[in-house]
């Protein structure tokens, strides 16, 4: 067993790069993250209808999604319980039904064994059907984002996602309207580790004006002036970082919503008609998120970019590779065209051909591959940005960084990564539950800046 | 595709493959403004839909260009995408990767007004850095103008033939 508050040292903020690298990390994380989370699987107005079904991933297992009669949702294992076989190879559509295509083992809607062929001829009716449905997951809906998990015995999707419920009701509710993906999702592989991408969007603000330099110069907007860390930027003061008691986390970007977009008229539009209720509802702290732009992590390894709005679900594939599924975010409200007008300019931006998105691939598998080096491999890697400008604050839940560019929200990751590591079962986790910052020794940190501002 | 088409002649048919091999030509030779300058029309549409695996008795519709898609491009975007691997601060790119296009199964007809709609086959093998390489097999339907002695792409739809991509992204022209 691997001891993963050995691999992440949260005083110095220092991490072993096993944690990229190495085999017995990657199985443990299957066993005690991957077995025991809540992860994305897709978004109600994906399968509105009875019938209507996605096949998905949790990490290396195969999911099929599926809407029932009722209403509800349900998930199961893609893998028949006869031999194995995959049973539904589509990645959509509506079916009554699934027939696994090696023996003709027929499932229900709801994952139930309803048809076994020559089951009184061969089988002698000696076989419990009722024994042998596809093995069932934990469905719950936050906001119509669809979750699923292994575990019994881990909290409700809400209590998991906890007080990061407070910050994503901002823009899931909003002015009451909420917010949908459009599919169908982009897909594609990289060489990389799972938690590269993923720590990269919970709180790299730091890379944005150098990897992507090129791209913010041809696009312009608000974060042009971003690009190759001008020396007149005011980076201590364009935004905050934000991490959780269950290691999500965000960055934000004051007034920078829709900074990446060019063609953008409906949306910022749509912003500007929605704020007010948006105060009204939740108040000043958060309309000024409302409106700014979020790169965000759920943990363990669901991201998106609020305002960017591109949605991503970075499945691993073994330590060093990953396929990323790609979505766009985009509020219920808005008319089909303001919508289409978003999901163009998503896609263009962190679409698979994306000006930016292709300028972090290779960022991502660097900093994977470069451990295959024995010597490399015995380094670490820091992420101490911005260490003790956070602590806890009047308003928002969680700790605060004073910066956007800062590795706050980095440091909440590894932390409750390792936590969850080393941690036999759920029992264990709720047991810090009261002290689970108390690794953020600078307390009044918020309490001096905003008395001295 | 029209109806009216008529297949073109073998005068038209070389002048056409001439012309998607010189387009190839620039691309491998990184002279992405010439190509965006001499070959591609200023009302182009490129795009690449995404297209989801579905089973034969599906009768959802096709993608449309309003739907998901890798590229969905007018001559703007096009421009941007150009202008980028201009700014010297792309660093996935620095040293450049290498890509090759293999275009064969061309076929050409003659719509009227001085525009052509062509279907071809695509290979795409790209290499980068030590050893990376990848591939990409994909369909491309086009409808060319003739512009003088050459022509110019006006629509272009791209069919990738992967569902999930085996690459680091698919940031090139085709």
């Amino acid at each position: 067993m691997i001891k993963a508050s050995e691999l992440v040292d949260l005083e110095n903020a220092t991490q072993s790069r096993l944690i990229f690298w190495d085999e017995q990390v990657y199985r443990q994380e299957i066993e005690r993250i991957f077995a025991r989370t809540w992860q994305f699987l897709t978004h109600e107005s994906l399968i509105p209808n009875n019938g209507d079904f996605v096949t998905a991933y949790m990490a290396e297992d195969a999911v099929i999604v599926s809407r029932q009669k009722d209403g509800t949702i349900r998930a199961f294992l893609n893998s028949c319980t006869h031999r194995g076989n995959t049973v539904c190879h589509a990645d959509s559509g509506n079916a009554r039904g699934f027939v696994c295509s090696y023996h003709g083992w027929v499932y229900g809607q709801d994952g139930k064994l309803a048809d076994v062929p020559l089951e009184e001829r061969c089988y002698h009716n000696a076989i419990d059907k009722s024994q042998l449905g596809l093995q069932q997951v934990r469905v719950e809906s936050f906001r119509g984002f669809v979750f699923g998990c292994h575990d019994p015995e881990a909290p409700s999707l809400e209590d998991y996602l906890g007080e990061f419920a407070w910050y994503l009701d901002t823009f899931m509710i909003g002015a009451g309207g909420g917010m949908e993906l459009l599919g169908p999702p982009m897909k594609s592989t990289l060489d990389c580790n799972w938690k590269v991408p993923t720590e990269n969007f919970i709180g790299d603000a730091y890379h944005v004006g150098w990897t992507h330099a090129g791209a913010l110069a041809v696009i312009g907007g608000e974060l042009a002036g971003m690009a190759g860390n001008r020396a007149d930027m005011p980076f201590n003061d364009m935004g905050l970082q934000f991490t959780t008691r269950h290691g999500h986390g965000f960055g934000l970007i004051d007034n920078a919503a829709a900074a990446i977009h060019s063609k953008r008229g409906g949306y910022v539009q749509f912003l500007e008609e929605t704020r007010g209720e948006v105060r009204r509802r939740f108040g000043p702290e958060r309309e000024r998120l409302y409106v700014g732009h979020w790169n965000t992590s759920i943990f363990p390894n669901c991201s998106f970019l609020y305002g960017t709005n591109t949605f991503k679900v970075w499945h691993p594939r073994g330590p060093h590779q990953i396929e990323v599924w790609t979505y766009t975010l985009v509020p219920a409200a808005v008319s089909q065209e303001v919508k289409q007008e978003m999901q163009r300019e998503a896609i263009r931006s962190f679409g698979t051909a994306g000006t930016l998105e292709s300028d972090d691939g290779e960022n991502m598998s660097t900093c994977t591959w470069s451990n295959r080096g024995a010597q490399t491999r015995k380094g670490r890697i820091i992420s101490s940005m911005g260490l003790n400008h956070e602590g806890p604050h009047p308003v928002y839940p969680g700790i605060v960084g004073a910066s956007f560019i800062g590795e706050t929200s980095y440091r909440g990751f590894y932390r409750f990564w390792a936590e969850m590591m080393d941690a036999p079962d759920w029992d264990a986790i709720r047991k810090n539950d009261g002290d689970w910052d108390r690794v953020w020794t600078n307390r009044h940190f918020w309490d001096e800046r905003l008395r001295a501002a | 595709m029209t109806t009216e088409r008529r297949p073109v002649s073998m005068e038209e048919y070389h002048a056409i493959c001439q012309h998607y091999y010189a387009e190839a030509y620039l691309l491998q030779e990184r002279q992405y403004r010439e190509w965006l300058g001499t070959m591609v029309a200023e009302d182009i549409h490129l795009w690449m839909p995404v297209v989801e695996l579905r089973f034969l008795k599906d009768k959802r519709p096709a993608p449309t260009p309003n739907d998901a898609a890798i590229f969905n491009d007018r001559f703007e975007e096009l421009t941007q995408r150009v202008e980028r691997l201009y700014t010297g601060q792309v660093w996935m790119e620095d040293p450049p990767s290498k890509i090759r296009y293999f275009i064969n199964n061309v076929q050409a007809f003659d719509v009227g007004g001085g525009e052509y709609e062509t279907r071809c086959n695509i290979f795409i093998q790209r290499h980068r850095r030590q050893q990376e390489m990848s591939q990409h097999s994909l369909g491309r339907e086009d409808r060319l103008r003739r512009d003088g002695a050459g022509f110019r792409v006006v629509t272009r739809k791209l069919m990738l033939d992967a569902r999930v991509i085996q690459d680091k992204n698919l940031y090139f022209f085709v």
